[in-house]
């Protein structure tokens, strides 16, 4: 038996126990996730302009997350239209970060590895940098704009009088008390992954200047800060979609029943 | 959702404050945005405080251009460009240096460098007059911090106090972190594991107090992340020793200076730490937050609400530990590929240990759930306050 097939079916067996039907959607959405990441990559190795496919697999994997685990509503419509503008932003961001930078492809502590192949492979590895840390994000972004959207909802359902200002206000809040524990996830989820990079550092006694100026580091750091962004900037995007969007309905219901 | 977590969520409406900018607040604002300033103009000019020759470029000039073919039949195009640089620090500072440099459209492990770019470089000490010299790699630290200093200022203007208590956080684990392996390093013969489990225990209190302050809502959230992911840890050791390791390729992991099976459990140990103790806020959050506006509930009506929201948040916190897990392997993997390497070998080298991380780690999420609700119930049963 295989390592990570058991701990898929272990996975399974608690999702579906502890979620029940969305817990079996849930496990579904990963593996799509996964098949979509990886299709991503495949699509990569023929098509030139990387961003675009980065853009098209980030606006499937909004749809899975959204319309497929929780169902195709104005709430997950609000949060989808705010997790791709949220992108699209940060696309712009990361594309200058980058260019000043220059974190792409890899770094010399991965020399060992990278030497038995050619690099001149005719992939441009600055736009690849880009797709990397909008993949990277892209699960706290999705996320954060559910949450801020759902709780919305609850509030106009239960205040339909509420005005547009009020209601993007108590969005902004919900958003605040949970930008400290995703930030902290993002963190921890990097660092985790990075442990053996930082032991390298302190083993080979890099000193601080050596370490902030290695691409390897600095393309690490550069990814969290830019997830953080990523998530803090949704925070005004989605309170203002979701207010626009519930409020729209609204009129409309209104318009309806004079 | 439940009508009980709509209650929940009235609530929190109720009691928000549209709140104006105090004047106070302005001042550190302008506090905030000087120290940033300086910030940058200290990283513009610290060539000084450096050891290492460092040259701007001046001038760049393309002097050869090639088409290349590997192997694979990958067309590329490999550039030559000479350099000219100014130096910016030691004996040679404000003297002119003659540098090359090859890149390629690719970029993968090289780099075309424009005027402006800060390099360090190693000075040739024979010349005399002309100075000649190679380059060694790229300053990069007043874009790092010029980054550091963007994510600081969006998280306090949109995220206000609690923006600046994540940075807070934030930073102390980046302490709490660097220590414990300064420790490690320091101590020699201790396992990294030991050393990561104490300081998972830390960074677990100190974030949780932190965020929502000693009060037993944060005990409980503190036990049940505890619980959770050394539970989730103890299931992927006995799953390895079950399996022998099948399927497990340690080879594919990065920078390995110490034996790969004893820091890949820390690995895993400290990645999914982030997102279980986000978990275990969550839950007791909303399950305390129902209880104190109806002391009446009953035991069955909170279970049901606790298993509803968890449900809601198990997808997406499986999701973001999966997304940040897997992004990074994207380049490697692009190589190996344009490479000729097989799909499956590539597929195994690569991404066999990103997987069994996310998977770990959402074992560690989806078990919190039930830990953390059964706990905060007892807990909150135990009181005695409820007849």
């Amino acid at each position: 038996m295989n390592v990570l097939l058991l701990l898929a079916l272990i996975l399974f067996i608690l999702m579906s126990m502890v979620g029940g039907k969305k817990g079996i959607r849930s496990f579904l959405a990963l593996f799509l996730n996964f098949g979509v990441i990886f299709l991503t990559i495949l699509f990569m190795l023929s098509i030139k302009n990387t961003i675009i496919v980065t853009l098209i697999a980030s606006t499937i994997i909004s749809c899975i997350n959204l319309f497929y685990i929780n169902k195709f509503n104005h709430k997950t419509l609000a949060a989808f239209v705010s997790t791709i503008i949220t992108l699209a932003v940060l696309v712009l961001f990361i594309f200058i970060i980058e260019h000043h930078a220059m974190i792409q492809g890899f770094g010399e502590e991965q020399e060992e590895e990278i030497n038995a192949f050619s690099l001149y492979v005719g992939i441009d590895f600055a736009k690849i940098a880009i797709c990397t840390i909008i993949m990277g994000a892209i699960g706290a972004i999705i996320d954060i704009s559910l949450s801020i959207s759902s709780s919305m909802n609850e509030l106009f359902v239960h205040d339909p009088s509420v005005t547009k200002k009020n209601l993007f206000n108590s969005g902004l809040k919900i958003g605040r008390d949970i930008l400290g524990t995703t930030t902290n996830t993002l963190y921890f989820a990097f660092v985790g992954g990075y442990l053996t990079l930082i032991i390298w550092f302190k083993r080979l006694s890099y000193s601080f200047g050596d370490i902030i100026n290695s691409k390897t580091f600095c393309a690490e750091v550069i990814s969290i800060l830019s997830g953080g962004i990523g998530v803090a900037i949704i925070i005004p995007i989605t309170s203002w979609i979701s207010a626009s969007i519930f409020l729209q309905k609204r009129e409309k219901a209104n318009h309806m029943y004079k | 959702m439940s009508p009980l977590y709509s209650q929940h969520i009235r609530n929190l409406f109720s009691k928000q404050k549209f709140n104006k900018l105090s004047r106070k607040q302005i001042f550190l604002y302008i506090l905030g945005i000087c120290c940033l300033c300086i910030a940058l103009i200290v990283t513009n000019h610290n060539y000084s405080l450096y050891k290492k020759p460092i040259a701007e470029v001046v001038k760049t000039n393309v002097v050869e251009k090639n088409k290349s073919a590997d192997l694979n039949h990958n067309k590329d195009t490999v550039y030559s460009q000479e350099i000219v640089a100014k130096i910016m620090n030691g004996k040679y500072k404000g003297r002119l240096i003659h540098l090359e440099n090859t890149y390629s459209y690719s970029g993968a492990y090289d780099q075309k460098y424009t005027v402006g770019t800060d390099l360090f470089v190693s000075l040739e000490k024979n010349s005399q007059h002309v100075l000649n010299g190679t380059i060694e790699g790229v300053k990069r630290d007043k874009q790092v911090t010029a980054v550091a200093g963007l994510f600081i200022l969006i998280l306090l203007a949109i995220g206000r106090k609690q923006g600046f208590y994540s940075i807070i956080s934030l930073f102390i684990n980046i302490v709490l972190l660097i220590g414990a392996l300064n420790v490690y390093l320091a101590l020699g013969n201790v396992s990294l594991l030991a050393v990561c489990i104490v300081a998972v225990v830390l960074f677990t209190v100190i974030s949780l107090l932190l965020v929502s302050g000693n009060q037993e809502k944060t005990h409980v959230a503190i036990i049940s992340t505890l619980i959770g992911t050394f539970v989730a840890l103890l299931i992927a050791y006995i799953v390895m020793q079950l399996t022998d390791s099948n399927g497990l390729h340690y080879e594919g992991m990065e920078f390995v200076t110490i034996p790969p099976q004893k820091i890949f459990m820390s690995e895993v140990l400290i990645g999914s730490l982030g997102a279980v103790m986000d978990v275990a806020i969550t839950i007791t959050s909303s399950v305390y937050e129902l209880y104190e506006k109806n002391k009446e509930i009953a035991h069955k009506d909170l279970l049901k609400s606790g298993k509803e929201i968890g449900g809601d948040i198990m997808g997406a916190m499986t999701n973001i530990l999966f997304f940040s897990y897997i992004s990074g392997t994207i380049p490697m993997v692009l190589l190996y590929l344009k490479n000729g390497s097989p799909l499956g070998y590539t597929f195994s080298m690569n991404f066999s240990l990103e997987l069994i991380r996310a998977l770990t780690g959402s074992i560690g999420i989806v078990l919190t759930i039930p830990i953390t609700l059964y706990l905060s119930i007892l807990f909150i049963f135990r009181k005695g306050n409820r007849k």
